[in-house]
């Protein structure tokens, strides 16, 4: 079957959704949009006042994720989408032609790019915690375990690893444009809505796995937990 | 005209020469006061971080670190107003973060740096008075009426460049 008879039989066919991104993993991604740009915005204005408190946000969200991919629903967990070598050049090697299938959830070379991007966040919010400000008024939760000097140096690799985290997201947009463009799969629909359309090469592809809102909830009261013990520097 | 008017003449020429060229150039002595007035404000910023850590810690060493450090930041504000003379800017040729608009809106810049100096004054009071409700209150009235000077006189620059050493 040619892939155009399978994109007119999926056109045709009643039941051409597919679930593939549960309610957290979106909630997650727009929200983790919205902490990063509160983040950058309040950082380049030094509102560190709630620099501090977006910056919590997105400590929340990121462990969150994690979380998520270790007993989250079956597209939201690592996996079911970190491959090795063989599999992301094997999938490197079909890039440039437009009738490839969609991937269900992530594909093997985004993949890389989600966790280059979990771990970068992870990164600069951890500098962050440790950073002072040069005011000494709105230092990271964690600073006083370092000194002034130290903490200052935090801070600029803070901002350093955040310029880094500029590029990588530039580049993940620039890949979602690229399969927007030129490959004609609209990515950004199935993130803000959860479902996407069948296409032939993938017919057979199971639903996705859903978890439960109940196992999110514990996770949220345990990583809640722990992120309030950060802000407060563990001096309980 | 007499030998004495023109030597007098000549005198008030070289001096308005020399009066000019003073207010053109950056004289020496301005341009040595960037810095120590950096490191002196990176000291009082320091000396703020060393107040706030004990606040967060909630065990608070009052004769080791708040006092002593209380009285960095109120010794050193009240000398404040006194590293920015005109000419130490960035027109010194010197790198420093110090905005023009220090000079251009003086007053403005005085009246920031006075209630600065007013704000550390409380902060040392309650330091010796061992406050520990008004420490909390004081440390931040400080650091805040220490960016509102530099929100608009110091240049954003300084947080893109690894300069603290």
């Amino acid at each position: 079957m040619t892939s155009t008879e399978g994109r007119m039989e999926a056109a045709l066919a009643d039941s051409t959704d597919l679930r593939v991104w549960d309610l957290p993993v979106r909630a997650m991604h727009w929200l983790l949009v919205i902490g990063i740009g509160v983040c950058w915005w309040t950082g380049l204005h030094n509102e560190l006042e709630y620099h501090l408190w977006s910056g919590y946000a997105i400590l929340w969200i990121v462990l969150m994720r994690l979380y998520w991919g270790l007993v989250g629903s079956s597209t939201a967990r690592f996996v079911n989408f970190v491959r090795g070598p063989k599999a992301i050049l094997d999938y490197a090697s079909t890039l440039h032609r437009r009738d490839t299938p969609h991937s269900h959830g992530h594909n093997a070379l985004g993949a890389i790019s989600i966790i280059l991007m979990l771990g970068l966040v992870l990164v600069v919010v951890g500098l962050g915690l440790f950073a002072v400000d040069v005011d000494g008024l709105y230092s990271g939760p964690l600073s006083s375990y370092v000194t002034f000097k130290q903490g200052r140096h935090l801070a600029h690799q803070h901002y350093y690893w955040f310029n880094i985290l500029l590029w990588v997201i530039g580049l993940h947009l620039a890949a979602v444009f690229f399969y927007f463009i030129y490959k004609r799969q609209n990515l950004i629909g199935p993130m803000i809505h959860g479902k996407r359309r069948v296409d032939g090469g993938d017919a057979g592809d199971a639903q996705m796995k859903i978890a439960p809102l109940w196992r999110f909830a514990i996770g949220g009261v345990i990583v809640t937990a722990i992120v309030y013990a950060v802000s407060i520097g563990f001096y309980f | 005209m007499s030998a004495l008017g023109f030597r007098c003449l000549a005198a008030a020429v070289c001096f308005a020469f020399a009066f000019a060229a003073f207010e053109a150039a950056a004289g020496p002595a301005e341009v040595a006061q960037i810095k120590p007035r950096q490191d002196k404000l990176r000291d009082m910023g320091g000396a703020l971080k060393a107040i706030n850590d004990e606040i967060k810690k909630g065990r608070i060493d009052w004769d080791n670190t708040v006092i002593p450090n209380a009285q960095t930041i109120k010794d050193r504000s009240a000398y404040l107003l006194n590293w920015f003379p005109k000419g130490s800017g960035p027109e010194s040729g010197k790198k420093t973060y110090a905005l023009p608009a220090i000079w251009q809106k003086n007053d403005d810049f005085m009246k920031l740096g006075k209630a600065a100096q007013a704000e550390a004054a409380k902060l040392n009071d309650i330091a010796l008075k061992k406050d520990e409700n008004g420490l909390k209150a004081q440390a931040l009235a400080t650091g805040k009426a220490c960016k509102a000077c530099h929100d608009n006189y110091r240049s954003p620059d300084y947080e893109k460049e690894n300069e603290d050493e």
